[in-house]
């Protein structure tokens, strides 16, 4: 089963990052075209739901419900196409064969965990073996500490998440044997986009937004012009595959933002509900970009398991 | 084949089994004698009492509920063929007539089937015997269908869409492991297959402004295509992750596409331009050739409800078989 390890700075959102996507997968997964379904595992469905509780209540995933979270199973599968046509046949293009299985693995601190497993020691809080044999990795990206790196040379506010990743993805690089097919996919999720500095898109020349999510070339350069100021190593480690080889995959990314209501006095910040098509609500997120990584997701495991 | 009922507390689960008591009653008395049930001693009694006191227009009590731990009927299908036998060939038991449903309501909460959840063991008995159900019945409460995201009602349902969610993937999970053993053993079975029925509960409590925003109108529609277009609806925005855990039963080599969907509502006396005090006093219609004095509730729903399982009745057996052959032979090996 294709593995995607997790890993983020503390308080990055790397849970509600994983919360939206199970919400994303429940939105397409229950929709009226019926073009999506996804299974959860059992032992996966009890932290997951009951972020989505949280999420569905304007709240954030509490940290009983953090802790909780380790690994999550699902299983995903599109409709086949050209079954559509005959509903007769449309059950069809849902056997279990055509759908695939992505456990992802949460790195609760990976400079933590990376100075332990420098010391000889294995990853404390996740499978050693599972995050280095990982297909993909989905390194989250604070967007509220983006910034250019201080000029006194005192430390960054991501210098050691950055030191962190870049060694964590050289891990998982020397892990693999070289000239191995099988390529280790990167994923840059810059989370809270909505809260960035806009004095830091100003300083690299970019625009407020990203360019749009199916227009990778454009929007790989705005990303890369954020992380050279912020995540320099990871970048280089993640370049690096045009100079020698490495097994990395060309890394794709995305932006996730929820909108918030500010926190006041009796309570912390929380997360605005917008109406769906129907009755209902869900939270007011960059719903088309979890699409896409969905999808994206989805081509990562099929390549992983053809 | 055995059947089980999940619903929250106070959905109207004791409410529904006493309507679907009623309904067997009048429709297991009708004059083309091709559907019957049986209830246990126990169940009966007990059914007895919710039934009478509806016929005296009161709802359950809430001691007559806590009772319900198990509660089974069994209901008899007249087998095709058999029905086109003469009488008397056809009263004999060695014809095997009836093709029977096992339908058992089990009080359970999310955290019974914790146990299961978590070490993929279930060794009570009571969810052993509820994990085997080949139909599961979810009543889903419409009074608690609301939009405003600040009210105890909606955070119940979020919860309750948890709660079956995990429930029915428990139940695929299961079904999984078990036909992984049969066919392990050399047994060879069909799929796994669990038949889904989804009743909305107190249907005429579901506010107008609701039905407004999704676009629906109060009728149910008859045609079996409509009804699940209506019902999905409201589903898919009131309990999304079960919805979408029904569709991902394929997924996980479960299939539980053949859902059905009615409907339950039972009138209750109104007082103009008055607040009603007290518990609310059902409506009774008149006495008429066909029987009277009876609660006045969405009864073509529930035969259509009973009939439904005819088909999975007919069909379902011989899988149901394989699997208690499968179990003789696994305790006779260790012997």
């Amino acid at each position: 089963m294709p593995h995607v390890v997790i890993v983020g700075d503390r308080e990055s959102g790397k849970a509600t990052f994983l919360s939206l996507l199970y919400a994303t997968q429940v939105k397409s997964g229950s929709d009226a075209s019926d073009a999506f379904r996804f299974h959860a595992d059992v032992d996966s469905l009890d932290e997951i739901s009951e972020a989505f509780e949280q999420l569905m209540s304007g709240s954030f995933p509490d940290s009983a419900t953090k802790e909780g979270m380790r690994g999550i199973t699902f299983h995903l599968g599109y409709r086949r196409a050209g079954r559509g046509f005959l509903s007769r046949f449309r059950s069809r293009g849902w056997d279990a064969g055509g759908s695939i299985a992505l456990h992802f693995i949460l790195v609760r601190n990976v400079e933590e965990e990376m100075s332990r497993f420098r010391r000889g020691s294995s990853l404390a809080s996740a499978d050693l073996r599972e995050v280095l044999e990982s297909d993909a990795v989905a390194i989250l990206v604070d967007s509220t500490k983006l910034g250019r790196r201080p000029e006194d040379g005192t430390v960054g506010p991501m210098d050691r998440y950055d030191t962190a990743v870049e060694s964590l993805l050289s891990s998982v690089q020397r892990s693999r044997p070289r000239g191995s097919g099988r390529p280790i996919h990167p994923i840059v999720v810059f989370s809270k986009f909505d809260s960035v500095n806009p004095k830091v898109l100003h300083e690299a020349n970019l625009a407020d937004a990203p360019p749009d999510v199916k227009k990778t070339g454009p929007r790989g350069a705005y990303a890369e012009a954020l992380l050279e100021s912020s995540l320099p190593r990871t970048i280089e480690r993640i370049r690096a595959r045009d100079r020698d080889a490495s097994p990395f995959a060309k890394p794709s990314y995305f932006f996730s933002s929820v909108r918030t209501e500010a926190a006041t006095a009796n309570r912390g910040a929380k997360i605005r509900l917008r109406r769906t098509n129907g009755a209902g609500w869900e939270p007011d997120y960059s719903a088309d970009e979890y699409l896409v990584l969905l999808e994206r997701l989805w081509k990562i495991a099929s390549d992983a398991t053809a | 084949m055995p059947c089980a009922l999940l619903g929250d507390r106070a959905s109207g689960k004791t409410t529904f089994l006493g309507l679907l008591y009623a309904a067997q009653v009048k429709y297991g008395t009708g004059v083309q004698d091709d559907f019957r049930f049986h209830a246990p001693m126990g169940s009966l009694s007990l059914m007895s009492a919710v039934y009478e006191g509806m016929k005296d227009a009161r709802f359950p009590s809430a001691t007559l509920k806590e009772e319900i731990t198990e509660l089974g009927f069994i209901f008899g299908y007249l087998r095709k063929v058999v029905g086109k036998l003469p009488y008397y060939v056809r009263q004999q038991n060695w014809v095997r007539p009836f093709s029977t449903l096992r339908f058992s309501a089990y009080d359970v909460s999310g955290e019974d089937i914790e146990e299961f959840i978590e070490t993929g063991i279930a060794s009570r008995p009571l969810i052993q015997q509820l994990l085997k159900s080949v139909v599961v019945v979810v009543l889903v409460d419409c009074s608690k269908m609301t939009t405003e995201i600040d009210t105890p009602a909606y955070k119940k349902m979020l919860r309750y869409d948890s709660t079956v969610a995990k429930l029915l993937v428990a139940f695929q999970t299961y079904k999984r492991q078990e036909y992984d053993r049969l066919k392990d053993s050399g047994v060879k079975a069909d799929a796994p297959r669990i038949y889904p029925a989804f009743v909305l509960s107190k249907f005429d409590t579901l506010r107008d402004d609701v039905l407004a925003r999704l676009g629906l109108h109060r009728g149910f529609p008859e045609n079996k295509r409509a009804r699940k277009d209506y019902a999905e609806a409201l589903l898919r925005v009131f309990v999304p992750q079960t919805l979408s855990q029904i569709r991902g039963g394929k997924i996980a080599g479960v299939s539980m596409d053949k859902a059905a969907y009615f409907l339950s509502w039972v009138r209750t006396e109104q007082h103009e331009g008055m607040e009603p005090v007290g518990q609310p006093r059902i409506v009774r219609t008149g006495f008429a050739p066909e029987g009277g004095g009876e609660p006045d509730f969405s009864y073509d729903e529930y035969v259509e409800f009973i009939e439904h399982f005819r088909d999975i009745a007919h069909k379902i057996p011989d899988e149901v078989l394989e699997a208690e052959k499968f179990q003789a032979q696994a305790l006779a090996r260790p012997a």
